[in-house]
């Protein structure tokens, strides 16, 4: 990251919270087609009409789903499904128990992944989302959870060993801490390191001027 | 049976042996003697940079679009240009490229509308300073001129 | 396996890289040891964490195309694969059947020169010096058809959202029909200097030993998944790029050690030759480039796609903001996963036993870092 951006190149990177300001960037500024490039004129993507500022996703019907709403009943927002992918929102208590529940009863084994999304205008500041796979059914499912800052979910390692280090990962990104994880420490980032790079409200440009100075002797890494 | 056998007269060493004993013929010989035989790379190629100049008058082909600087990923090229009151178009002042950023993706060559700005077969590109890395609008015409070795 | 041998030593700790040159990488792995034996481990990464997340926050969908290849960089071309086809289903669009065919030709090469690089250097970590000399010549042919068809032999940047940006250049399916040719002969050799040798053979067998429901457990992918007795790949399980019209098999193994990941990997090789060669004479005529516009903009909206890389599956989870930016890029490095389960694999083990067992994992740091 030492040479990622030097400052005098920062105006091709706005900030993501420009899309009000209707895409200053050139449309040919991406090019993928060899065809004979027309500067003006942007085409739009395949959809032409503005989308919805909000996920077209539609209810999933299925037999897991109802059979998941059974019995969980509130602690199931939503199940849904978005360009074929499934997935469930659940409250953030319900998680774990949807996951062993999914594990046991439906063959969901394995654990494909957990990330986070930072959304920080929504009162639930994050999205933890576990990527489920079932070897003998050939499906996927995404389940999501909407927790806010500060909030600590459960761990998931009691579950899926794999989720070990993926929750480290997540912690060390987002700061969204795992309660009961055996070994909740940063993985990616130095140890000392503060902040929780994922965010939103962590530039690009952003460090940690201290651990910078201390342990590499120099004043930026930029 | 023939287990014991094989392990007795060292039948895997010499399947083994036999492979590397094939492969000493000279005719296998696959180093390139790198400074006196240069290597000859791909058409597409993408090495450094050079902003093509029209051979017929020796101008720049370049329009001033600033599309490639839009594209670049990296946003290391920087170009500025000054509007000419005759032809009423943009001419070119200058144009620098940052070499010591550049990962070479060619999103600026496929964003050039005039074809000016080309990434070129030419591959070396190593100076003795960061600063000599940032190309300017003469070096970029120029392009490298590395020392030839003979042997 | 008792914790302490009956010599009763003080246990030591040993610090192995992260400037070791079996970790293959910046990896620094804390062994616990008891003489020869180790009690644990405990894996350090993130010397090589350069934010790629971040980075693609912070650059358009096309922009953020070149980055991914310097993640698993000896399988750049997987890693674009999956990229272009995470964004291709945000979009909604499907790459043509012509670019579809050429990028399952790039890809299953590319399988064959990771798996190269990985031989040849596994090769050297057990002390056969040999086989890396035969592996990077036959690995260079790969490469010169890369660096013909995309002009980059590593970071190829090969694909573009949508399809193809490049065209084949001339020859180009009979340079990979004589690939193919040429290389068979090549595994045969390489398989007579490894797969009986004893010391290969001694050093390999029952090291390092897997179960298919301990790879579960762990989300282990790829050919170390298969060494176990799982047949699961995802080409296969949810084929994409048209890799359904392909006839191949999933070659698997039953006892999971290092040696089965050893056989697992050869036969891999074999059946990308098989998918090139079939590929190679069927490519389709056409554009090769979607009905994408020259701003990449998908609705909003989620996607998780996966491919089956040559370390494992490779997921990108891509969310959209409706901006030309990715709100969220969330790569799922096949390497980062297969290696927790490396203090599995290694306790109880010797200490000879780390780098095998590192070395068959298949890691690149470049990925698990990110």
């Amino acid at each position: 990251m030492a040479d990622e951006q030097k400052p005098g190149g920062s105006e091709a990177a706005p900030p993501p919270g420009s899309e009000a300001a209707g895409q200053p960037v050139k449309p040919a500024a991406e090019a993928p087609k060899p065809a004979p490039p027309k500067p003006a004129a942007p085409k739009p993507a395949p959809p032409p009409p503005k989308p919805p500022a909000t996920m077209a996703a539609t209810p999933w019907e299925s037999d897991l789903a109802r059979e998941l709403k059974e019995t969980f009943g509130e602690g199931i927002s939503a199940t849904s499904t978005y360009l074929g992918q499934n997935f469930i929102v659940a409250k953030p208590g319900s998680a774990i128990p949807i996951l062993e529940y999914l594990k046991l009863e439906s063959d969901f084994d394995y654990l494909v992944d957990i990330t986070a999304v930072d959304w920080p205008k929504r009162a639930e500041r994050f999205d933890v989302v576990y990527i489920l796979y079932s070897f003998s059914r050939n499906e996927r499912v995404r389940v999501k959870v909407l927790i806010a800052d500060g909030f600590q979910p459960e761990t998931a390692v009691g579950v899926h060993l794999t989720a070990n280090w993926l929750e480290r990962e997540v912690y060390d990104m987002f700061g969204i801490e795992f309660a009961g994880h055996p070994d909740m420490r940063r993985i990616l980032m130095p140890d000392e390191w503060q902040g929780y790079p994922l965010r939103k409200d962590y530039g690009i440009l952003q460090q940690d001027q201290r651990w910078v100075r201390e342990n590499l002797g120099i004043e930026s890494g930029q | 049976m023939s287990g014991l056998f094989k392990k007795m007269f060292l039948v895997d060493l010499f399947q083994g042996l036999w492979v590397t004993f094939r492969n000493q013929h000279p005719k296998y010989i696959y180093t390139e003697q790198y400074p006196a035989e240069r290597p000859k790379v791909a058409e597409r190629y993408r090495g450094a940079p050079r902003l093509n100049i029209n051979p017929d008058n020796g101008e720049t082909l370049c329009i001033s679009c600033n599309l490639c600087a839009l594209a670049c990923p990296e946003a290391l090229i920087v170009v500025t240009s000054e509007r000419n009151e005759v032809t009423k178009r943009k001419d070119l002042t200058t144009f620098t490229y940052d070499t010591s950023r550049c990962m070479f993706c060619g999103l600026c060559e496929d964003a050039c509308p005039v074809d000016a700005l080309e990434l070129t077969q030419d591959f070396e590109m190593a100076t003795y300073t960061r600063e000599g890395q940032i190309w300017d609008r003469q070096m970029l015409e120029e392009g490298p001129k590395p020392t030839q070795y003979k042997c | 396996m008792p914790d302490s041998t009956f010599l009763d030593t003080t246990e030591l700790v040993l610090n192995m890289g992260p400037q070791h040159p079996s970790t293959h990488g910046v990896l620094r792995v804390i062994l616990k040891l008891d003489g020869e034996k180790v009690l644990g481990t405990e894996c350090v990464i993130g010397y090589l964490h350069r934010g790629v997340e971040k980075i693609a926050e912070n650059r358009t969908y096309a922009q953020f195309n070149p980055y991914v290849d310097r993640m698993d960089y000896v399988a750049a071309i997987s890693n674009g694969l999956g990229y272009c086809l995470a964004v291709e289903k945000l979009l909604n669009v499907e790459a043509p059947p012509r670019a579809q065919a050429i990028r399952v030709i790039l890809t299953e090469l590319n399988r064959i020169a990771s798996h190269l690089l990985w031989l040849g250097t596994h090769a050297l970590d057990i002390g056969a010096i040999t086989p890396v000399f035969y592996c990077l010549r036959e690995r260079e042919e790969a490469l010169k058809i890369f660096e013909k068809y995309c002009g980059a032999r590593l970071t190829t940047h090969a694909f573009r959202i949508g399809g193809l940006l490049y065209e084949t250049y001339d020859g180009f399916e009979q340079e990979i029909r004589d690939f193919c040719t040429m290389f068979v002969p090549h595994v045969d050799e390489y398989e007579d200097l490894l797969t009986h040798n004893r010391i290969w053979v001694g050093r390999l067998k029952d090291v390092g030993i897997l179960s298919g429901e301990e790879c579960k457990e762990y989300g282990v992918t790829g050919p170390v998944l298969r060494a176990a007795g799982v047949e699961w790949d995802l080409r296969k399980a949810q084929p994409y790029s048209g890799y359904e019209k392909y006839d191949f098999e999933i070659p698997i193994r039953q006892n999971g050690d290092t040696y089965d990941r050893y056989m697992v990997r050869m036969a891999e090789m074999r059946q990308s030759v098989r998918i090139m060669q079939q590929a190679v004479e069927a490519i389709p005529e056409g554009p090769i480039m979607g009905k994408v516009g020259k701003v990449i903009k998908p609705p909003v909206g989620e996607a998780y796609v996966s491919i089956e890389a040559p370390k494992g599956e490779l997921g990108y989870y891509v969310v959209s903001d409706g901006s030309t930016q990715p709100y969220r890029v969330r790569v799922r490095p096949p390497s980062f996963v297969n290696l927790q389960a490396l203090d599995r694999m290694i306790r109880g083990g010797l200490v000879a036993d780390v780098v095998a067992v590192i070395g068959t994992l298949d890691i690149v740091l470049g990925e698990i870092d990110r």
